[in-house]
C-alpha cells in the first residue's frame, strides 16, 4: 500500500496542471473577500466577517475538479493502463488516490484559510477595524471550509473513477453545482433539499449562499457530506474492480 | 522457466465475441510472433493476459499465475500496448520513475533503460514534444524497466526509423537468447519472419495456426501466403 501511495505522490509531483488548479483557490478566496468589501460589506458586522472567511469553503469546487483528474485524467492520457500494470490491485490504487488527493485537498484548504485570514485582516485594518478571529465562530467557519476542501477532493476522485471520461466527469460535476442541485432542491422542497451534497457543504462551511433553504447545523452538514463521500467511494470501488480496461 | 499460457480464453463485449476459445503457449527462450488481421483479438488477448480485461471463460497465466496475483508485476512482465499513453506534461524520466515506484525499482535502473532505448539525452524533456518514434522508445523502456523474464509487445516497431527497426530486431533476439519469453504482435510479416522462432496466427478470435516458423517456411513470401490463406479461410 505504501508503494502505491508513493507512486501516486510521484505522479502528482511530476506534473503542473493539478497544482495550478489548486493555486487558483487562494486567489479566488482573496478576490472574493475583496469583492465583498468593495461591494459595500459592513466590516463592523460580525456576519460579514463570517461571510468573508466562508470563501474558503467555496474553493472546494476546485478540489472537486482536482479530485476528478486523479482517475479520469489517467483515462484522458491513457496512463491508466500502465498504472494497472504497475499496480494490478485496483482497489489499492483507488485507496491510494483517495489518501493522496484528500491530503492535497487539506493542504489547499489550509493555504486558502491562511489567505482568507490574511486578506480579511488586511481589509479590516485598512478600514480602521480589526479582525476578531475569536468572534462569530470564525474558527468553525475555517475548519468547515478545510473539511469541505477535503471531502470534495475525495468525492472528485470517485466521480472520476465512475465517469472516467474527463470532460464528461467535469461537466457532470459543474452541471450539478450550477443547475441540477438547485432544481432538485426546489422539487424536493426546503426540508429535503438541505440533505443534498452542496446544501450540506454550505452548512459545513457556513457559506450560506441560499437564504431560502434552512440548512442543517454545521456538524450535520459535515456528517451528510461524509456519507456522500462514503457512498461514492463504495460505488467507485465496485465499478473499478469489475470493469475492463480497454 | 516463465511461459505465457492462454487456455480456452474467451472474451465477449456485449454481443461481440473478441476471442473465442483461444489456447496457445509461448515458451521461454523463444520469440513468439502473434499474428492476425485487424480486429482478430490480439489486443484483447494481451489485455486478458495482463489482467486488464476479465475473461468471459478460460484463463491466461504467466508462469502459472494470473497477472493480478504477481507479487512484483513490473519485475515479472514487461508490456507495450498500443493504447499506452504518457501525460504530455510529464518528463520522460519522471514517467518511468512513476512506473518504477510500484515495484520499488531504483532510479539507477530508470537511467539504464533510458540509455538502452537511446533516450538518455531526452529524459528531462516533457513527453509533449516527443515524436511517435520517441514515444515508442519510451514505451519500450517502460517494458524493459523491471528486467522482466516475460515481454509482451504489441506492434513494437511502430513509428521506429529503419535503424530503430534493426535495433529492435537485435534486442528481441537477445532477450530471447537470455532465456526470456518474448511475444510480439505485429502486422509486419517480414519482420516476424526474421525474428520469430514460432508463430501463433489468429483470425476472428480463433486459433488458426500455432507452430514453428519452419513448418511454414522461413521466407517472407511463405509466411505471407500462409497468413493470408489461414486468416481468410471461412469459419
Amino acid at each position: 500500500m505504501l508503494l502505491t501511495i508513493h507512486g501516486e505522490f510521484r505522479k502528482l509531483t511530476t506534473i503542473r496542471g493539478p497544482w495550478l488548479l489548486l493555486a487558483a483557490g487562494p486567489l479566488l478566496v482573496a478576490a472574493g473577500i475583496s469583492g465583498l468589501v468593495e461591494s459595500g460589506g459592513n466590516i463592523h458586522d460580525p456576519q460579514v466577517q463570517t461571510q468573508a472567511l466562508a470563501h474558503v469553503g467555496l474553493a472546494a469546487m476546485l478540489t472537486l475538479i482536482f479530485g476528478i483528474l486523479a482517475v479520469a485524467g489517467e483515462y484522458r492520457h491513457g496512463t491508466i493502463t500502465d498504472t494497472y500494470l504497475s499496480w494490478p490491485g485496483r482497489g489499492r490504487v483507488i485507496a491510494a488516490k483517495l489518501a493522496v488527493y484528500a491530503l492535497a485537498g487539506a493542504a489547499a484548504g489550509l493555504v486558502s484559510s491562511l489567505t482568507a485570514v490574511a486578506v480579511t485582516a488586511a481589509w479590516w485594518a485598512a478600514k480602521g477595524s480589526a479582525l476578531q478571529l475569536s468572534a462569530g465562530g470564525s474558527w468553525q467557519v475555517l475548519a468547515g471550509g478545510v473539511a469541505a476542501n477535503v471531502a470534495f477532493a475525495a468525492i472528485g476522485v470517485c466521480v472520476g473513477a465512475l465517469v472516467r471520461n474527463l470532460a464528461g466527469a467535469i461537466a457532470v460535476a459543474l452541471a450539478w453545482i450550477a443547475l441540477v442541485e438547485g432544481i432538485t432542491g426546489q422539487l424536493l422542497g426546503s426540508g429535503l433539499a438541505r440533505w443534498l451534497p452542496f446544501y450540506a457543504s454550505e452548512a459545513l462551511d457556513r457559506a450560506s449562499l441560499s437564504p431560502a433553504i434552512r440548512l442543517l447545523p454545521q456538524w450535520g452538514g459535515g456528517l451528510v457530506l461524509v456519507g456522500y463521500a462514503a457512498a461514492f467511494t463504495a460505488a467507485a470501488f465496485v465499478t473499478t474492480l469489475r470493469r475492463d480496461v480497454t | 522457466m516463465t511461459e505465457v499460457e492462454v487456455r480456452g480464453l474467451t472474451k465477449t463485449f456485449g454481443r461481440v465475441t473478441a476471442v473465442a476459445g483461444l489456447s496457445f503457449t509461448a515458451p521461454a527462450g523463444k520469440v513468439t510472433g502473434f499474428l492476425g488481421p485487424n480486429g482478430s483479438g490480439k489486443t484483447t488477448t494481451f489485455r486478458a493476459v495482463l489482467g486488464l480485461v476479465r475473461p468471459s471463460a478460460g484463463e491466461a497465466l504467466i508462469g502459472g499465475v494470473p497477472y493480478r496475483h504477481l507479487a512484483r508485476p513490473r519485475r515479472s512482465v514487461g508490456a507495450l500496448l498500443d493504447a499506452t499513453g504518457c501525460h504530455p506534461g510529464r518528463r520522460a524520466r519522471d514517467h518511468l520513475r512513476v512506473l518504477a515506484a510500484g515495484d520499488g525499482i531504483p532510479d539507477r535502473r530508470v537511467d539504464e533503460v533510458l540509455r538502452q532505448v537511446d533516450l538518455a539525452s531526452a529524459g528531462t524533456r516533457r513527453v509533449r514534444g516527443f515524436s511517435l518514434g520517441m514515444r515508442q522508445r519510451l514505451g519500450l523502456a517502460a517494458a524493459l524497466l523491471g528486467d522482466p523474464p516475460v515481454l509482451l509487445l504489441d506492434e513494437p516497431a511502430n513509428g521506429l526509423d529503419p535503424a530503430g527497426v534493426a535495433w529492435l530486431r537485435g534486442l528481441l533476439r537477445r532477450l530471447a537468447s537470455e532465456g526470456r519469453t518474448v511475444v510480439v504482435a505485429s502486422h509486419l510479416l517480414s519482420e516476424v519472419a526474421q525474428t520469430a522462432d514460432q508463430v501463433v496466427i489468429v483470425s476472428a478470435g480463433r486459433l488458426r495456426f500455432a507452430g514453428s516458423l519452419g513448418e511454414i517456411g522461413q521466407t517472407d513470401n511463405a509466411l505471407e501466403s500462409a497468413f493470408l490463406k489461414l486468416t481468410m479461410a471461412p469459419d
